[in-house]
């Protein structure tokens, strides 16, 4: 047990005043703003809860919100199971091709967030491979005006960026799986989904976890790359909430941006409490991760 | 080799292409004249596009920009979160797990919620199109990162090792830069890259808070982007920009889960 001392807190004073400065402050203002009509900074008039009560009303809002929840749904339909079976692979391709395997997915981590979309887009272009490779199979893809091809290019793009974290955090969990587990299910000659339910699975719960927490989140509020791809077009067809709420900050509605901000931040904060809760029940040691 | 290796090697190599397809295009174009310009004929090969990215005062600018925010960023990271990071590594307190909990919050707050205030806050304290205000504003998500990063090193050496060091008669602050930092040397390093690489893909702040002047890398590529875009010179400085992201995934490459570690 660590000794309790409440002048600790002298240790976090530094980290504190940083977040407060650079989080707790602007929050508030956001906060604040959301009950105001902003016209300039001298001309403010306080509204109440109008704003919250407009966003609401409009129906733009309830699409773009069960855009987002479809998406996210979608991203981690697709990249949860798929980075799972990958890092169930490497560990069987030997340490040194896992190794390299695992640098080779982790770069796409490491693109600024702007260049994603943009190094998709130079590969579909029509001169690029991609889209030489498209014509030569007479295929078009044509995500600028069908729908249905924004939105799995938009897919294709967030899997290629993210599929590495899944994997890279799935292999560190079933790397720290004992020898003994495996061979006590060969004992009990366990077959090879029995193996994955009831060993692979339970082990690696902390770290699917943690990725679910990061790639839910991350996929609801996707914004630079859907922005890049087709700013939210065709006819709204990938307006996602961030996309609305960016659309009121760059028309400098501030009243109606601060509103949306705050929904926006309270499914953030949700998700987060839920992420929580259920960690402490499913781990009652307290929820201490590797 | 059997059925399943064959299998795996397979699958190896179509999800190493399916990663490295975009890249390669970005290498291919990157040494390619996509413009005709400054007598280098269309389609030629060669480092025209790398030494226009020396010759455009505006991109070089952009690299010591992004540069010097960054890693103005990391120090602020690891001298605001060391102390943090041992207090919750050896003391229980007073909202130990709430601390904790508001930095998950936020370390997860996505920058666009958070970016319009910022901007206003951050034009009345002077801190636009300054290196100083992207710095501090990076420490919202990556200040969480490098205290769990810092407490799970620090967690790992046992408390005896503090104690030894009191006995001797060191003050806190002698321990810390004697003692402490020498023993977590590697931890620090794996946070420093973090915060390193976090602050240097991000771009929602970073726009929003160079308006005039100060603009880093990303935003020097998007301005790249124009009725007759250059693909070749934006491919070479996207290239260009990927150089220490790339550096680091192979200095850290047993660490890499590190990075993404949460702690509640």
């Amino acid at each position: 047990m660590k000794p309790h001392n409440n002048a600790a807190w002298a240790l976090l004073l530094p980290a504190a005043c940083v977040m407060i400065f650079v989080a707790v402050l602007p929050l508030l203002a956001v906060l604040n703003y959301s009950f105001h009509d902003i016209f300039s900074l001298n001309k403010v008039f306080w509204v109440g809860t109008d704003w919250y009560a407009m966003i609401v009303s409009t129906p733009r809002f309830w699409f773009s919100l069960g855009r987002s929840a479809l998406f996210s749904t979608l991203a981690l339909t697709i990249q949860l199971p798929l980075g799972i079976a990958i890092a169930l692979m490497l560990r069987k391709i030997g340490p040194r091709g896992a190794s390299l395997m695992l640098m080779c997915l982790a770069i796409p981590l490491v693109v600024p967030t702007n260049m994603i979309a943009g190094l998709w887009l130079a590969l579909i272009r029509p001169e690029g491979l991609g889209g030489q490779a498209l014509s030569a199979f007479h295929l078009t893809l044509d995500y600028k005006f069908n729908p249905l091809h924004t939105w799995a290019l938009i897919l294709l793009v967030d899997t290629w960026h993210w599929l590495g974290l899944v994997v890279v955090l799935a292999y560190a969990g079933l790397s720290s799986i004992q020898p003994a587990y495996y061979q006590a299910a060969a004992v009990d000659s366990a077959s090879r989904w029995g193996v994955f339910r009831w060993i692979e699975l339970p082990q690696i719960s902390g770290a699917l976890w943690i990725v679910l927490l990061l790639r839910l989140v991350d996929s609801f509020m996707i914004y630079t790359e859907v922005m890049t791809i087709n700013a939210g077009g065709p006819n709204d067809a990938t307006t996602f909430l961030s996309l609305e709420l960016g659309e009121d900050i760059k028309a400098y509605s501030y009243g109606t941006a601060a509103a949306r901000a705050m929904v926006d931040f309270v499914f953030v904060l949700t998700l987060v409490w839920v992420f929580v809760k259920l960690r402490q029940t499913g781990d009652p040691e307290g929820a201490q991760p590797q | 080799m059997n059925h399943a290796g064959v299998l795996r090697l397979v699958a190896c190599i179509v999800l190493a292409s399916f990663v490295l397809l975009p890249l390669g295009q970005a290498i291919v174009l990157s040494f390619t004249a996509t413009l005709e310009a400054d007598g280098v004929p269309m389609g030629s090969v060669g480092f025209h596009n790398y030494l226009n990215i020396l010759r455009t005062p505006e991109l070089r600018a952009s690299v010591g920009n992004s540069v010097t925010y960054v890693l103005l960023n990391v120090a602020f990271c690891l001298i605001a979160g060391l102390p943090a990071a041992y207090g919750l590594a050896r003391y229980s307190f007073i909202g130990d797990r709430h601390f904790l909990m508001f930095l998950l919050a936020f370390r997860v707050t996505p920058p666009v919620v958070l970016s319009l205030p910022i901007f206003i806050l951050f034009a009345r304290a002077g801190l636009v199109n300054s290196p100083i205000g992207i710095a501090l504003v990076h420490c919202v998500f990556n200040l969480p990162i490098a205290i769990w990063i810092l407490e799970s090193f620090i967690a790992a050496i046992p408390r005896s090792f503090d104690e030894m060091a009191f006995l001797d008669g060191h003050s806190r602050t002698g321990f810390f830069v004697r003692f402490l930092i020498p023993a977590i040397a590697p931890g620090i390093a794996v946070a420093a890259f973090f915060c390193f690489i976090f602050s240097w893909v991000e771009v929602v702040f970073a726009r929003i808070l160079t308006v005039t002047a100060g603009k880093p890398i990303t935003q020097a590529i998007t301005a790249l982007f124009t009725f007759r875009t250059d693909w070749g010179l934006v491919m070479a400085m996207t290239v260009f920009s990927l150089i220490p992201g790339v550096l680091m995934i192979f200095l850290v490459r047993n660490q890499i889960a590190r990075g993404f570690v949460i702690r509640t």
